[in-house]
């Protein structure tokens, strides 16, 4: 009787051991369907940020198409950010900076094997013109477009403008304008025709996107036939997937246990480079944070040596500069008043009459207890320098209150100026050009949620809007720069270093650009092959 | 005095696991007055450093002593799952008490509206009502009891119910008797052991719900010790601080168990159809 029930149990045991294993069964096999890391197939993980691809649409699309290989534009930014010919190979300007004449490369084809004319360009460029009232994509806030006219005998784009703009290239390599072909008779939305090296198959937003080698390619050889993108959102799955061998390459891994322990194998390549991207806190003057001393002693109070180095782990190159030190603005010339410094720090708010005066370890101003509304959202480690802020300033009687949400609803909050400090992690130079950005400090642009304002920083502001000379403009951005860091206007964190993180034996050349738009380029090749 | 050596030893099981929720519920208690570290002090130079004499059970990412903010964790944890277990012990019984006790449309409200609650899965309408509300641990709280009072107002209305119509009921009404002084009397009673014994078992089942709703960042927010909270800061360490998993994690095992198992003895004590 007690065999039988032993060996009852163990026939349940295993039944339930195999039930469980049935579950796995589909999963190999789909794998096995799945082409393996053969050579001629790139095998790339990355974050998803759009369900659609037509650059008219949504920002993020225009991305996309860049970021995948698909779409290429008139210019490109180098990693100085400065704009060089990519589509278009030569330009003039006129004297008074409003009308670009930009000749086309001869010989540069669509991916379907159609001509990259001028008038290819100007009709894409009218299309996405002709989508932005019903869309988010507003192309006339980029180039206030008079006229544009094509004339394919000289292969010469002409564009006329309203204003007179600095550097219009810059603006042009936007990945908003990637050529597209509109007479390719595809989606696009899904399935985009573009120049770059890859030539979309198949498409999906949450899934993957399955491209092959654009046989078209005018800049040199495509060493992959394949290529395959996996979209995985999360940091983590990301590296464990790259660990695990299911894809070659991956796109900043934002997760800085995971980035360390990919660097310490040497199994992996992992390359990242300061980007254009500010990691900063958002400082509402309209709150308790209006108060001069109390904003300088907060910025004082904060390691930020210690916090991007151990706590974020190198994921940001420490700043204390709106614009990133590795652009060409004077970062060195900058000095920095609020240096971490806690004993002075806890001095300036003693003499400031911001003190703990009923002993319940939280200082007061005009009687009230100080308390910190402190929002972020989970992206690229901005929460961890919230939780340790929150940590620091917490020492010195200042309690902060971390409230962590979602992208949208973090915006929202901070629209509606419903906080005292706002995670950002923001671009600091997409179009080229940091005008955009300084935006949100200067008092009478819809853009500053702040509530900063400083009348020197206007003027400049407004000089720097009409200036044209670069080297005139550069002073300006750097006295603007010293006034925002005098005013302890931002609570900066540093300087996002973008990564690309690839298996050695599978992939050589996977290098990460200054501009976030290049991810895959001709230049990632199978392992061992040469250049 | 030696009636209790005889319950003792009567009800040894009872009797250890009560000892050992006592020092769970003592250690919580005496958090502050232990010589521990302070679990919020942070030195951002001793980021995840593996257990040692001086962290028993290493540091988190902020450099702050994991043993302590899990000894501290047993406070918050604790408190909020006994609150949450009283609160729908309390609501869920008098609701069911009283639907069982009068029946009619007393009874049709309150049970429709508990069947419309228990008609959504629990945890997500959990996540609903905490998301609609903001991350707290308060509203943690809050928006568990909303979905799990329903089981004790099923239960207390079945048991009111099995005794509604007796005789003797009937002769407290003929005899004049207040029906506030009958439910107290007679209703409550009835129902009292069996509904003490759900809320015990549940205490450990509560306590993963609400450490679920912190993991997923609707329960209690940071920097405070709460055990779900720091399973979900250990997440993203896993591989290389595990310590900031395996300690949190353990803690809610052990107490969950604990508090599982007293449940389990406390029917034996309490259900009449043990022989004692």
């Amino acid at each position: 009787m007690k065999k039988l029930t032993k060996l009852l149990a163990l026939g349940l045991l295993m039944l339930t051991a195999l039930g469980a294993l049935s579950g796995c069964g589909s999963e190999t096999d789909q794998k096995a369907e799945t082409p393996g890391a053969a050579s001629d197939t790139l095998r790339f993980g990355c974050f998803s940020y759009s369900d659609v691809l037509d650059p008219g649409q949504m920002i993020n699309s225009g991305w996309a198409v860049s970021r995948y290989g698909v779409g290429e534009c008139l210019f490109r930014f180098d990693d100085e950010m400065n704009a060089i010919p990519w589509l278009a190979d030569s330009y003039t300007v006129s004297d008074d900076h409003k009308t670009w004449t930009i000749h086309m490369r001869d010989g540069v084809k669509f991916s379907n094997g159609n001509a990259v004319t001028a008038q290819a360009v100007v009709d894409e460029f009218q299309r996405i013109y002709d989508m932005e009232e019903e869309n988010s994509v507003k192309p006339s806030k980029f180039i206030d477009m008079v006229s544009m006219t094509a004339d394919n005998e000289a292969g010469t784009v002409t564009i006329v403008t309203n204003t007179a703009y600095p550097d219009l290239t810059k603006v042009l390599s936007y990945p908003s304008f990637v050529i597209l072909d509109v007479n390719a008779g595809t989606d696009f939305a899904t399935q985009p025709v573009g120049t770059g090296p890859y030539a979309i198959t198949s498409f999906d937003g949450k899934i993957s996107c399955i491209l092959v080698r654009n046989e078209n390619y005018w800049n040199g050889e495509v060493p992959y036939a394949n290529l395959q993108i996996a979209f995985i959102n999360d940091s983590t799955t990301k590296a464990l997937s790259l660990q695990n061998g299911d894809v070659d390459m991956v796109e900043n891994i934002t997760t800085t246990n995971d980035l360390a322990k990919l660097k310490e194998d040497d199994k992996y390549y992992v390359t990242s480079t300061p980007g254009m991207r500010c990691g900063f806190a958002y400082i509402n003057q309209a709150g308790v944070l209006g108060n001069d001393e109390l904003r300088e002693a907060v910025l004082m109070a904060l390691d930020n040596t210690t916090m991007t180095e151990i706590t974020l782990g190198g994921l940001y190159t420490e700043g204390f500069s709106v614009l990133p030190s590795s652009l060409d603005y004077n970062y060195a010339q900058l000095t920095n008043p609020f240096a971490y410094d806690l004993d002075a720090a806890v001095q300036k708010l003693d003499a400031a009459g911001i003190v703990d005066t009923d002993g319940d370890g939280v200082r007061e101003i005009d009687g009230q207890n100080i308390e910190l509304n402190y929002i972020t959202y989970d992206n690229r480690g901005l929460s961890h320098y919230a939780e340790a802020i929150q940590l620091q300033l917490g020492e010195i009687g200042i309690p902060v209150k971390v409230a962590s949400s979602d992208a949208d609803t973090e915006w929202n909050l901070m629209v509606a100026g419903q906080y005292d400090l706002c995670s950002s992690n923001w671009t600091t130079v997409g179009t080229g050009d940091p005008t955009e950005f300084l935006a949100n400090w200067y008092s009478k642009s819809a853009a500053n949620y702040c509530n900063y304002a400083n009348a020197e920083f206007d003027t400049l502001y407004e000089q720097m809007l009409i200036e044209l000379d670069e080297n005139v403009r550069k002073d300006l951005i750097t006295k603007m720069q010293q006034i925002l860091i005098d005013d302890a206007a931002v609570l900066v964190h540093g300087y996002y270093n973008s990564n690309m993180c690839s298996i050695k034996a599978n992939v050589t050349g996977a290098e990460i650009g200054t501009a976030d738009y290049y991810w895959i380029t001709n230049q990632m090749r199978p392992a061992g092959t040469n250049n | 005095m030696v009636k209790i050596a005889a319950f003792i030893k009567a009800n040894k099981q009872f009797t250890f696991f009560s000892l050992l929720a006592a020092a769970v519920i003592a250690v919580a208690w005496l958090a502050p007055l232990l010589p521990i570290q302070d679990p919020y002090a942070a030195v951002m130079r001793d980021s995840l450093q593996a257990p040692s004499a001086e962290h028993w059970f290493g540091t988190d990412k902020l450099g702050r002593d994991v043993f302590s903010r899990v000894i501290f964790g047993a406070r918050t944890s604790l408190s909020a799952t006994l609150t949450l277990v009283f609160c729908i012990f309390l609501l869920g019984s008098v609701l069911g008490v009283l639907a069982g006790y009068f029946g009619k449309l007393v009874d049709t409200v309150i049970m429709r509206v508990a069947d419309m609650m228990i008609s959504f899965p629990g945890m997500i309408l959990a996540i609903a009502i905490a998301g609609i509300l903001g991350a707290s641990i308060t509203n943690a709280v809050i928006a568990i009891t909303m979905v799990s009072w329903t089981k004790y107002a099923r239960l207390s209305r079945s048991l009111v119910l099995k005794i509604r119509h007796k005789d003797y009921v009937a002769a407290a009404t003929v005899t004049g008797s207040r029906t506030l002084y009958i439910l107290r009397r007679y209703m409550l009673p009835n129902a009292l052991p069996t509904l003490v014994i759900t809320a015990a078992t549940d205490i450990g089942g509560m306590m993963l719900e609400l450490a679920g709703l912190s993991f997923l960042g609707f329960g209690a927010l940071a920097p405070t010790p709460e055990w779900g909270l720091m399973l979900n800061e250990g997440r993203s360490c896993l591989e290389n601080a595990p310590w900031m998993m395996i300690f949190p994690g353990l803690a809610i095992f052990l107490v969950v168990v604990i508090f599982n198992l007293l449940g389990d003895s406390l029917r034996d004590v309490l259900d009449p159809r043990t022989d004692n």
